[in-house]
């Protein structure tokens, strides 16, 4: 229990004096258990305060503070550093909102309002003198990093990993690197082929002494966890042994494959799927030909194995419809007098991929709107496709096409070993399948398994940029890690009582973050928690059977004692003066308005109306006493006091 | 190097939330950042959304923390109303030429009480609230601003002073003047977002004509909790709608703007798809559900873009909910003559190929992203080269995407096209990625 | 003690970065509630111990209010469940007690929920006025 404890209540100018009575609890704090000194301070974040607050930390030997003034989330850190910088342990000030959460809230009730400010310094006292000296511990962490998967978005964060100085391991399960770009063909919109892309890539990654990579090497046992990692690879049925700090995940996706008769899939070799489309337009020159045939007339069938609202893909793979209009430019680029038949949903050119289709549309290609209920039937006829289709966007009526080549746009799905790599590093999986982000915005390539980051397709549907994208982020994380060299976890984390722990598991289930592992100690087995990723965040401490958890910073003592210190009955005297800011029961002054508000207020009088009523009494259009009554609202001169009769406008009084 | 010296790792440019993502993860690297923003606020275009797509996420629940990160982070200096006069680069290394406009309010003192505020009798519109509603001349931009200060509108201040007499702690100074600043920074992020399309370059729309044709982000506004109104209505007459309509496409795939070529900003023939509207509308559709259980709602849309992670799911379930979805393109709006402020769409309606006319009493236009490529007129020895819609050019789309025509200017977000609030979260941190593997091999060499 | 301090006494649990942010725009939009409304911020509203609920009635508060986080969680998508799973074995031992069940309450509130957060306790105090005083079913410690 502290002994020494110095409080400082904050006048905050007026914000919180002008309500709550923060002299006379300046002195009834200092009455209380183990306060040696308490006062009331204009403002508390002033430089002039602050160096006061250090000087008294010194001087008086004070052993905790309590600062009240406004929200935690203003000025924890200019206090935390004040005690820091009197020799004090940051976690022994306590910070109590008595702004927001008090004069502000109660400024209609100063007497209530200075009550319950007893309740929460006292409270605040009370836990304080529970706080510990709470020390971070600094982990060492490695400079060094596995890729997983040497695709496009594998290769270029390896790149830039090693160009801000980590040693790389990228492991490649195939015997080439590469993965689905390597053979794209020509790639949109830049127009590059996807195999140069690649080599460019890996003579840049061959200049770099920092990388090693292996290919045909699979991954294996996995331990250890953000900083130190170990990780088994089995390389060509050689084991690798590496210690690295973090890990990216780059395993990109499979392409969905269609089912037996699909879209007449695997009845005719004239319907094939995009990528073997493309192949099949990169190999051709001169003229398209397949099987010694000329192709003059081509239909595209797009979301093949996605957009399925009642099968497995709900999901759209987003970059399909710019591949597949993409392609059918190049067939034109490439060769005279070929048709093109565009069977979609949905086009989802999104961005600058829009001009690819108006000039696909320029190009004469056709565009035929079906729905997911009615879509087209491709039928075998004398070995020839012949598809039946309802437009959409002519009356539903049904049109019939016989074409040379179908060609099934297809979407992306998760790579067929992706249940293997998530059971191995412990990442999540989403509902669509793919590797689940923590949050798509604040953390969009991390895994709830610190120091494991997820990058490019295997995330989700990307496009080449996307995925490059996604993967740099994912380096840009983790090279905050290594650049430190180390983790300095907040020391607010979750801890065993060794002596009541008997290891049921149960805090382990719940741990979201894998933080929770057995250990022997004493002969029995108990639950011992990892500081480098455990995040404080206490769910393990309720399922506890036998309270063994405590969250440091929030322990029972801690908290018990707050609630206590609010249930003390406060003896506070009536204040002498009474500020005019407080309610008066007289409506605030308009002198120095807007004329209209005068208006406004003095043809609302005592009644109860509504805006066009208003704009009726003063003569004005419905829209201007909208605005106005709107910002007379917001500052207080009017209130709305419920819907109309026929729920159609609110009705507005002014606020006395 | 301390944060003090005028010499940094990296100048970011733009305190939105890429600029914030940028200059986060180039601290968290320790390298010494300066942001700069021009408004008196950081948040950029996020801190003014209501909630999110695709998880209605509440966006102040997520940009505030990172907002704060970003203020208080010990390797970033933020800068905010201040401007990008020049950047010269020489020898490698970025000279830049800033002025940090007075908001007559110090920073360091202001409190953020709100009492200059209520005392100030100027009466000036709320550019946060999309003029909605209207605000003081000294007041504090938004509730969630960061910092968080009053600032004064000098041009509209009427200089009563009152303002003066109730600040305690005497923050307020008439006298601040322009300051000038001169730093060096060894990288350069741009992250300076983009235009929303301003709808008046519509006429046959109505956007400034007819009150109750508002744009998305005054809507978005409308559904926020910090919102102008206390509820949804609509600003001709504050009346409860219930019968609104969505016109997606305003300003996007669209090359039909009059007089594309003499504007300058927020409008412009747009060809290409904003990429966010679809989703946004959709998300508002939503949320109004909620808000206006008895409301119908119809977006009337050329293509439904809903291609993220996440987001067909989250269409499949507005269109669950009772959205009604209407493929068609907006011909033209105008406003009933019966003094209702209602309003009338006509629309060829492409599954019957016939002309239709519907009534709405409040229609929200889908606006698009439009570039706002200003700052690279403040390169003045080297060009950041553009695309031909504004955008910043990326010098390697499918490789290299942060990076741009001048070695050591890296681009985030929204500045090099239009992006959703993932995908420039990620292009945020695929800009410092590249920056930061730039500034190691300068030192490196 | 002020005599019209007969309002119920309720404890809200927050979360440091989501609700309890919620509950300051309240008081800085100037919306009033109750001033017998005390709050305990903690990082995530999974964490709460049923044994602190039950503190608090024995310390005389006659209701508490767990203000979660919702889906918006940031450290578990089960946060909801985990949350409801400690309000249902606390009114067990509620029961035990003879406190009513009801005493107890949950709700997600956003960083800007204030309307929400004054509505909510406005509600909550109604009910708990009509259940009458903790004292009514147990002895209070003070």
């Amino acid at each position: 229990m502290k002994q020494r404890i110095g409080v400082y209540i904050c006048h905050c100018g007026g914000n919180i004096s002008d309500y709550v009575d923060v002299q006379q609890l300046g002195k009834l704090m200092a009455k209380e258990d183990g306060v040696v000194i308490s006062k009331d301070v204009m403002f508390a974040c002033s430089d002039s305060t602050q160096k006061e607050i250090e000087q008294d930390i010194k001087e008086k030997q004070l052993d905790a503070i309590v600062v009240a003034s406004c929200s935690p989330k203003l000025h924890t850190h200019t206090f935390r550093g004040v005690a820091i910088r009197a020799g004090l342990n940051p976690y022994n000030y306590t910070q109590v909102n008595v702004r927001e959460q008090c004069s502000w809230a109660h400024s209609d009730r100063p007497m209530d309002a200075t009550i319950k400010a007893y309740g929460l310094i006292r409270a605040g006292i009370n836990r304080v003198a529970h706080s510990e000296a709470l020390e971070s511990i600094e982990i060492e962490a490695q400079k060094a990093v596995a890729v997983i998967g040497a695709g496009i978005a594998g290769l270029r964060a390896a790149l830039d990993l090693a160009r801000m100085g980590n040693q790389v391991y990228l492991i490649e399960k195939e015997d080439k690197v590469g993965g689905r770009v390597l053979t794209a063909g020509k790639l949109f919109s830049s127009g590059e082929n996807g195999k140069d892309v690649i080599e460019q890539l890996v003579r840049q990654i061959k200049q770099m002494t920092n990388i090693q990579l292996f290919t045909n090497a699979t991954l294996g046992k996995v331990s250890g966890s953000v900083g130190n990692y170990y990780m088994d690879v089995n390389v060509n049925g050689e084991l690798l042994k590496l210690h690295v700090g973090s890990v990216l995940v780059t395993t990109g996706f499979d392409f969905y494959s269609p089912g037996e008769g699909e879209y007449g899939f695997n009845m005719s070799d004239r319907v094939m799927s995009l990528q073997d489309f493309n192949m099949l337009v990169e190999g051709s020159n001169g003229q398209l030909m397949h099987n010694g045939q000329p192709v003059k007339t081509i239909a595209y069938i797009y979301c093949v194995g996605n957009r399925q609202s009642k099968g497995e893909n709900k999901y759209c793979s987003r970059q399909c419809c710019t591949a597949a209009i993409h392609s059918s430019l190049n067939v034109h680029e490439k060769f005279k007098g070929v048709k093109a038949f565009h069977l979609y949903r949905d086009i989802r050119t999104y961005g600058k991929h829009e001009l690819l289709y108006e000039e696909s549309s320029r190009k004469g290609d056709i565009y035929i709107r079906f729905d997911e209920k009615e879509p087209p039937v491709v039928e075998i006829k004398n070995g020839k496709p012949f598809i039946t289709v309802k437009d959409y966007l002519t009356s539903k009526k049904e049109l019939t096409l016989d074409a040379d080549l179908v060609v099934l746009v297809t979407g992306m799905v998760p790579r067929s070993d992706s249940t293997q790599i998530s059971e191995l590093l412990k990442i999540p999986i989403g509902n669509d399948k793919f590797f689940n982000e923590v949050h798509p915005k604040l953390k969009p390539v991390e895994t709830v398994i610190k120091g494991i980051y997820i990058g490019g397709a295997c995330q989700g549907p990307k496009n080449i940029s996307e995925s490059v994208q996604s993967a740099l982020s994912g380096a840009a994380k983790i090279n905050s890690i290594s650049r430190k060299g180390s983790i300095k976890p907040e020391p607010i984390v979750a801890r065993v009582d060794a002596d009541i722990c008997a290891w049921c598991n149960k805090c382990a289930e719940v741990c979201e973050f894998d933080a929770v592992k057995p250990i022997e100690s004493s002969g029995k087995m108990i639950a011992e928690i990892n500081i480098s990723t455990c995040t404080g965040c206490g769910i393990c401490a309720p399922v506890c059977p036998v309270n063994a958890i405590e969250i440091a910073y929030f322990t029972d003592n801690e908290i018990e004692s707050m609630i206590d210190g609010f249930a003390e009955p406060a003896d506070i005297a009536p204040r002498e003066e009474v500020k005019e800011t407080a309610s008066t029961g007289q409506s605030k002054s308009l002198a120095g308005y807007p004329k209209i508000w005068r208006t406004i207020a003095g043809a609302m009088d005592d009644k109860t109306l509504t805006i066009p009523e208003i704009a009726g009494l003063v003569n004005i259009s419905n829209h201007e006493a909208t605005w106005n009554v709107m910002t007379m609202n917001r500052y207080g001169f009017i209130e709305a006091v419920g819907l109309n009769d026929d729920e159609t406008h609110y009705n507005y009084k002014l606020k006395r | 190097m301390s944060l003090d010296s005028t010499t940094y790792d990296a100048l970011v440019i733009g305190g939105g939330i890429a600029g914030q993502e940028s200059a986060l993860n180039l601290a968290e690297m320790n390298y010494k950042v300066l942001l700069v923003e021009k408004d008196v606020s950081i948040g950029g275009k996020m801190i003014q959304l209501s909630k999110v797509f695709p998880t209605l996420d509440c966006a102040a629940c997520i940009t505030t923390p990172k907002m704060s990160e970003t203020a208080r982070h010990p390797n970033i200096r933020l800068l905010t109303n201040t401007d990008v006069n020049e950047i010269v680069k020489d020898n490698g290394l970025f000279h830049i030429n800033l002025t940090v406009r007075p908001t007559y309010v110090h920073a360091d003192l202001c409190t953020g009480c709100q009492l200059c505020e209520e005392v100030c009798p100027k009466v000036i519109e709320d550019k946060y609230n999309s003029n909605m509603v209207g605000q003081k001349a000294i007041s504090i931009a938004f509730s969630l601003a960061n910092p968080k200060m009053a600032a004064i509108d000098i041009e509209q201040c009427i200089k009563c002073k009152k303002c003066v007499k109730v600040c305690a702690p005497n923050a307020i100074d008439f006298d601040m003047q322009p300051q000038n600043l001169r730093v060096e920074a060894k990288s350069v992020v741009i992250a300076t977002g983009f235009n929303l399309f301003d709808a008046k370059h519509k006429p046959q729309y109505g956007f400034g004509q007819y009150p109750n044709v508002i744009n998305a982000m005054q809507m978005d506004r409308l559904i926020a909790p910090t919102r102008p109104y206390n509820s949804v209505l609509r600003p001709s007459d504050g009346k409860v709608p219930d019968n609104i309509a969505y016109v997606l496409c305003a300003g996007s795939r669209d090359s039909s703007i009059e007089n594309a070529e003499a504007c300058t900003n927020g409008c412009a023939n747009n060809p290409i798809c904003s990429q966010i509207c679809c989703m946004y509308s959709i998300k508002q559709a939503q949320l109004l559900m909620g808000a206006l259980p008895m409301a119908d709602i119809t977006i009337y849309y050329m293509d439904i873009r809903a291609f993220g992670k996440g987001y067909e799911e989250f269409y499949m379930q507005a269109k669950g909910m009772g959205v009604n979805f209407v493929k068609g393109k907006i011909a033209k709006i105008t406003e009933k003559n019966d003094g209702s402020a209602d309003l009338v769409l006509r629309y060829e309606d492409v599954t019957t190929g016939k002309l239709k006319e519907v009534k709405h009493d409040l229609v929200v236009l889908s606006v698009g992203v439009l570039s706002d490529s200003s700052i690279t007129q403040t390169f003045t020895n080297q060009k950041v080269e553009i695309d031909n819609l504004g955008f910043i050019q990326s010098a390697h789309e499918l490789v290299s995407p942060a990076k741009t025509s001048i070695e050591g200017v890296f681009v985030a977000g929204a500045a090099s096209g239009p992006k959703d609030i993932p995908d420039s979260i990620l292009s945020a941190g695929a800009a410092a990625s590249e920056a930061a593997g730039y500034i190691n091999n300068l030192s490196a060499n | 003690m002020s005599a019209e301090n007969a309002a119920p006494k309720i404890l809200v649990f927050s979360t440091d970065i989501i609700s309890d942010p919620g509950i300051d725009q309240a008081g800085l939009l100037k919306l009033h509630y109750s001033p017998s409304v005390y709050t305990i911020s903690l990082p995530c509203s999974s964490g709460i111990k049923p044994r602190w609920i039950m503190r608090a009635f024995e310390k005389g508060f006659d209701g508490v209010f767990i203000a979660a986080d919702g889906h918006e969680c940031s450290y578990s998508p089960k946060c909801s469940e985990y949350t409801n799973k400690i309000i249902e074995q606390t009114q067990e031992m509620m029961r035990e007690k003879n406190i009513n069940p009801k005493r107890i309450r949950m709700a997600a509130l956003c960083s800007v929920c204030a309307e929400s957060f004054v509505s909510h306790m406005g509600n909550f105090s109604k009910i708990l006025a009509e259940l009458g005083s903790i004292q009514s079913e147990i002895s209070v410690s003070q």
